[in-house]
């Protein structure tokens, strides 16, 4: 658990006026569940598309497994052992379920016979088995969301980023994602998870968090330092919406 | 029904293959444009239908085979098998670096790039002044109907069988991932520049090979014939009508079109074009996504 399997060093990035994200660092370790927190707009997302390889930082460097990955294409930083799931849920419409989550796994099985055998072990392990041969477009929100985290894991991450995976569920639902996540991390995947409010659940399964605001982190550290963080309850935690 | 469909294939080739003997000039010659136009709808098929890359300029590809094939035939004295076999691969070759160009534009930009493309490619090739300069380029006498019959033919069963191989690869699912959202498709570990490129220049092979052979079936080739935008458009026509990104899309599409289309000439030649064009509009707008896929959701919700 010593050594950092992500290292993210003063990534900045601007849309036109708009500084998403004006240099953030962070390390996440081995196994670990890192939650990065932050209100709507703060650069969640954007930092995830820039680890993932779909956006390009104006300054800064990523490195995975002490390699930098600033530049390298998409499918090389999947190969490498980084998934995402999309905050904005984005099945292939017009692929069945399984065909979905196969895609992810063929960078590991020689032939797509093999691929969709890894990805119905999957599709059951989401619990969307009953779905498996629908088009993912028949499904409702939960399952989609189910859906893209069941495509990521076809990847066999060593990282996962898992992007607002909370939002929309019910409170029973949340603590079926939360308990899932620890058991991610108890089988050696990390996990950066995105997560706008419910607070609790983020307490409960955080080994360490960092907070974000307008771009910037503002604190990082371990669920009990951040809770009685000044700068964070004056920014986040004080607002009235953060509760749940 | 599988073994059903399976001898009803065999059957099917073997009276295309021996359709020569027994056919007349005129209805050979019937025969061998459906196979064109159907192989054509295969080849466009890859890349519009499986990768999702709608495109209006495959006929460049078409056009460079059959003018290689005429500059190999004419001034290198070349078999024409042979020279048109090289006319595909050029095709092929031709379509990497611009494929790699190409591909970076999406949807309708993409489509209207590839027509501009097909203008260049066709402006291009014509002022070689080795190819007549537009003139046209005579080719010497060589080949029957029957050969070039046979060589589209063979192409066409091929382009299916090609098809029939995507639709089952690990390829074609990946082809198929990039077509639904590209983006996500490349975070879940999918080369899509790659496998965009190669869609595309098998997607150039296939009519780059046709293209020789219809050179020598006009044994004259000029600019509107080889890169005849009629050819283009009527069989993407019959992969839409068929079902774009099927496997027998194209087939059905092609067969439909080329028996309604000769029904309805035959019958009424005045109004022939406005009835083709009225029962084109109704049967697209009953079945939008095309004859294959409604039968097979059909078939599903048995
Ligand atoms: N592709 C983009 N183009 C322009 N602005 C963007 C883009 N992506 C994000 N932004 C802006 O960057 C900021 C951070 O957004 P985002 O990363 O989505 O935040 P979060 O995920 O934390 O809600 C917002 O102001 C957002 O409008
Ligand atoms: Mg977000």
């Amino acid at each position: 658990m010593t050594e950092p399997l992500l290292e993210v060093e003063g990534i900045a990035i601007a849309f036109g006026g708009v500084q998403a994200l004006a240099g953030v660092s962070l390390e996440v370790r081995a196994g670990e569940i890192f939650s990065l927190i932050g209100p709507n707009g703060a650069g969640k997302t954007t930092l995830f598309n820039v680890i993932s390889g779909v956006l390009r930082p104006d300054a800064g460097d990523v490195r995975f497994l002490g390699r930098s990955i600033i530049g390298r294409a998409p499918h090389r930083i999947a190969q490498a052992g980084i998934a995402r799931t999309y905050q904005i849920v984005r099945p292939f419409g017009r692929l069945s379920v399984v065909d979905n989550v196969a895609v992810g796994a063929l960078i590991h099985a020689r032939t797509v016979e093999r691929a969709r055998r890894d990805a119905r072990e999957i599709v059951e392990f989401v619990g969307l088995a009953p779905y498996a041969d629908r088009f993912a477009s028949d499904l409702t929100l939960t399952q989609r969301k189910r859906l893209e985290v069941a495509r990521a894991l076809a990847l066999r991450p060593k990282l996962l980023l898992l992007d607002e995976v909370m939002a929309g569920l019910t409170p029973s639902e949340m603590d079926g994602m939360a308990d899932f996540v620890l058991g991610l991390s108890e089988r050696g995947i990390a996990a950066v998870c995105g997560i706008e409010h419910v607070m609790r659940l983020v307490m409960r399964i955080s080994h360490r968090i960092a907070v974000l605001d307008a771009g910037r982190l503002i604190a990082q550290g371990d669920p009990h330092a951040i809770q009685n963080d000044p700068a964070v309850i004056e920014a986040y935690l004080g607002t009235p919406t953060v509760a749940g | 029904m599988k073994t059903a469909l399976r001898i009803a294939a065999v059957v099917a080739i073997a009276a295309l293959v021996f359709a020569p003997l027994r056919l007349n000039g005129y209805l050979l010659n019937l025969l061998y444009t459906t196979v064109l136009y159907v192989a054509l709808a295969y080849g466009w098929n890859i890349i519009s239908g499986y990768a999702g890359y709608f495109s209006f300029g495959q006929i460049a590809f078409f056009g460079i085979g059959a003018y290689a094939t005429g500059l190999l035939v004419a001034d290198q004295h070349w078999f024409w098998m042979v020279a048109a076999l090289a006319g595909g691969i050029v095709a092929c070759a031709l379509a990497v670096p611009l494929g790699y160009v190409m591909l970076r534009l999406r949807g309708p930009f993409f489509a209207m790039g590839m027509f501009g493309m097909a203008q260049m490619v066709r402006v291009l090739v014509t002022a070689i002044p080795a190819t007549g300069s537009g003139a046209g380029l005579f080719l010497p006498p060589g080949s029957s109907l029957t050969g070039v019959y046979y060589w589209t033919l063979a192409i066409c069963l091929g382009a299916i069988a090609l098809t029939l191989w995507i639709d089952r690869s690990a390829f074609g699912l990946r082809l198929q991932a990039l077509r639904e959202d590209e983006q996500v498709a490349g975070t879940l570990g999918v080369d899509v520049t790659r496998a965009k490129i190669t869609a595309f220049s098998l997607s150039a092979l296939i009519p780059g090979l046709l293209g020789g052979g219809y050179a020598l079936f006009l044994t004259y080739i000029e600019p509107d014939a080889a890169f005849s935008s009629r050819l283009d458009l009527q069989s993407i026509v019959m992969a839409i009508l068929g079902g774009v990104g099927t496997v027998w899309g194209p087939l059905v599409g092609g067969i439909v079109m080329t028996q309604v289309s000769e029904a309805l000439w035959a019958r009424f030649p005045q109004i022939y074009l406005m009835l083709f064009g009225g029962l084109l509009v109704a049967l697209l707008l009953a079945l939008p996504r095309g004859i294959v896929p409604a039968i097979a959701s059909r078939w599903r919700a048995r």
